[in-house]
């Protein structure tokens, strides 16, 4: 099968003009020779290709720099796209970098994850009570159930992490991207968001995770190696190669080479 | 205490009244949105305009609301070129407001001595049709804040998933900079050009450091808005100078004092 075949079958509505398709893909995610960027006539992203199922997680390695978040924008909608397709299956969701939200801001828990239900409020009215009632089970399933009423900013990073997947997790997106969710977090929400993400491939919705954490992508379903370019998109077994990994890292690989993620792709080339 | 009885101290105590609510409202987004640098310059670009507003004869509020849009413009212009950062070219665009207005000032139109009240504010000059223009933005802040604070709140607290969140973070935020621009048009009247951020930005701020919730801070910021802008009133009156200097001088005290407490409190606290 390749990604080409399916994309003809499915007919994704063009990039520019994708809010207006009638017929958006229904559940997955298809990306058909993707290239754009923000500096006119250089692309920060090219040759990009793709297809996602429901239910599948499929693991973003690259570089940093390597194109990682900038794909997400133009799955976003926020890129200049200057060639290829994007089908989407509905508005997906967006799970930025902890870092990117500010901790000085005077809103709970409970205020961001209500965030996830501004697209479905009108402007005039409180957010709905069934709204509010998600919110919280959104909270409960991070485990972060108790501390709904703490300043965001005096939570952990671990705990900032799990609040942003709960606003993504009340938006109801058929996609979700989230960018670096399990660098550097602590181990009990590594663990509570992992069992989520399961949770997420049940229900049928397409995740795509960056990740610096080869070791962790291998255990997904697909793995889509960027450096600027495509380098291999499939299954972890077959892309997760010493060269996929060398083209896709170049000089980065020697400093992971040193780290404990090498011995994970050690191990793995080994078994193959 | 505060007399009442001439006129001119009715309107200046129902001015600040009507002021304390974009204060209150608005200037917590300021504080919060990091748009204080902004406000005080959108308030000194206006004073080129007011001095031509009040050389030609025309209504200041307009003259001032087109100098803080053009402001707000010329600004995007010089940030969008990439060439200029966009806190420099606020300082670049302040300073040329700045001269600009003292060589009309003095230069074109000799009017030096009514200087000092565009810059500092003036409690007797403030006319019925002042009143009317702010309570008319005292009620436009009343309607965009409940409009738009969700995007407000949704955009300033993490940029990059605000249009995932369905929001249109390009818009809104530019909607927050004119009702900042038209209620820093409406302060000077009361407290001078270069004094807007004592009645939108200093009190906000004040509030800010006592509570970590967004309702608490915009009714408490309207209230100490409201408290300041009366004290310095008959502050000013007692001591014959303008609202604008009384104004700063209560409100950098009390922003100090409870800069102090809460420094003071934290200690305890973690001692």
């Amino acid at each position: 099968m390749t990604a080409r075949d399916d994309v003809a079958a499915e007919r994704p509505a063009s990039a520019s003009g994708r809010e207006a398709a009638p017929t958006p893909v229904r559940g997955g995610l298809v990306v058909r020779d993707l290239s754009g960027g923000y500096a006119p006539g250089r692309d920060a992203i090219r040759g990009i290709e793709f297809v996602a199922e429901p239910g599948e997680i499929v693991g973003v390695l690259g570089p940093n720099g390597g194109g990682k978040t900038t794909l997400f924008r133009a799955l976003l909608g926020e890129l200049p796209i200057r060639r290829g397709e994007v089908a989407l299956p509905g508005r997906p969701a967006y799970v930025p970098q902890t870092e990117r939200a500010r901790l000085d801001f005077p809103v709970s828990a409970f205020d961001v994850v209500l965030m996830g239900a501004y697209a479905r409020t009108s402007w005039f009215r409180r957010v709905a009570r069934r709204d509010r009632d998600a919110a919280r089970g959104a909270l409960e399933r991070v485990a972060l159930a108790d501390r709904a009423d703490a300043t965001f900013g005096a939570l952990s990073g671990g705990q900032r992490q799990r609040v942003l997947i709960a606003r993504a997790l009340l938006q109801d997106a058929p996609v979700m991207l989230l960018d670096e969710p399990l660098s550097g977090v602590d181990g009990v929400s590594a663990a509570r968001i992992e069992a989520v993400f399961e949770e997420l491939r049940a229900e049928g919705r397409t995740l795509l995770v960056a990740t610096h954490d080869v070791r962790q992508a291998a255990e997904w379903d697909r793995v889509l190696c960027l450096h600027g370019r495509q380098i291999e998109y499939g299954r972890p077994a077959a892309v997760l190669s010493p060269e996929t990994l060398r083209e896709t890292y170049g000089a980065e690989l020697i400093v992971l080479e040193g780290g404990g993620t090498a011995v994970g792709i050690g191990h793995h080339a080994h078994e193959h | 205490m505060i007399d009442l009885s001439a006129p001119y101290m009715q309107r200046a105590v129902l001015e600040m009244l009507l002021l304390a609510v974009p204060a209150g409202l608005l200037g917590s987004w300021i504080v919060l949105r990091r748009l204080a640098f902004f406000t005080h310059a959108v308030g000194t670009a206006s004073f080129p305009a007011l001095v031509l507003a009040s050389a030609w004869g025309i209504a200041p509020q307009l003259a001032a609301l087109a100098a803080a849009l053009g402001f707000g413009v010329a600004q995007e212009r010089l940030v969008g070129s990439r060439r200029v950062a966009a806190d420099a070219a606020t300082g670049l665009l302040l300073v040329g407001a700045l001269a600009a207005g003292v060589v009309l000032a003095s230069d074109v139109f000799e009017s030096g001595a009514g200087v000092d009240k565009l810059l500092f504010g003036s409690l007797i000059g403030l006319t019925e049709r002042d009143v009317w223009v702010t309570a008319l933005v005292a009620a436009g802040a009343v309607g965009l804040d409940a409009a738009l604070r969700r995007h407000w709140l949704a955009a300033g607290f993490e940029p990059d998933s605000a249009r995932a969140l369905g929001l249109r973070p390009a818009l809104t935020d530019r909607v927050l900079l004119v009702g900042v621009a038209a209620a820093a048009v409406v302060a000077l009247d009361a407290v001078g050009a270069l004094l807007v951020t004592v009645v939108l930005v200093v009190p906000a701020a004040t509030v800010r450091m006592l509570t970590d919730r967004l309702v608490p801070l915009q009714l408490g910021a309207v209230a100490l808005a409201a408290v300041e802008g009366v004290a310095a009133v008959a502050l000013a009156d007692d001591m014959n100078v303008g609202a604008g200097p009384a104004l700063a001088v209560l409100g950098g005290a009390v922003f100090a004092a409870v800069a102090i407490a809460t420094a003071l409190r934290a200690r305890v606290v973690t001692a």
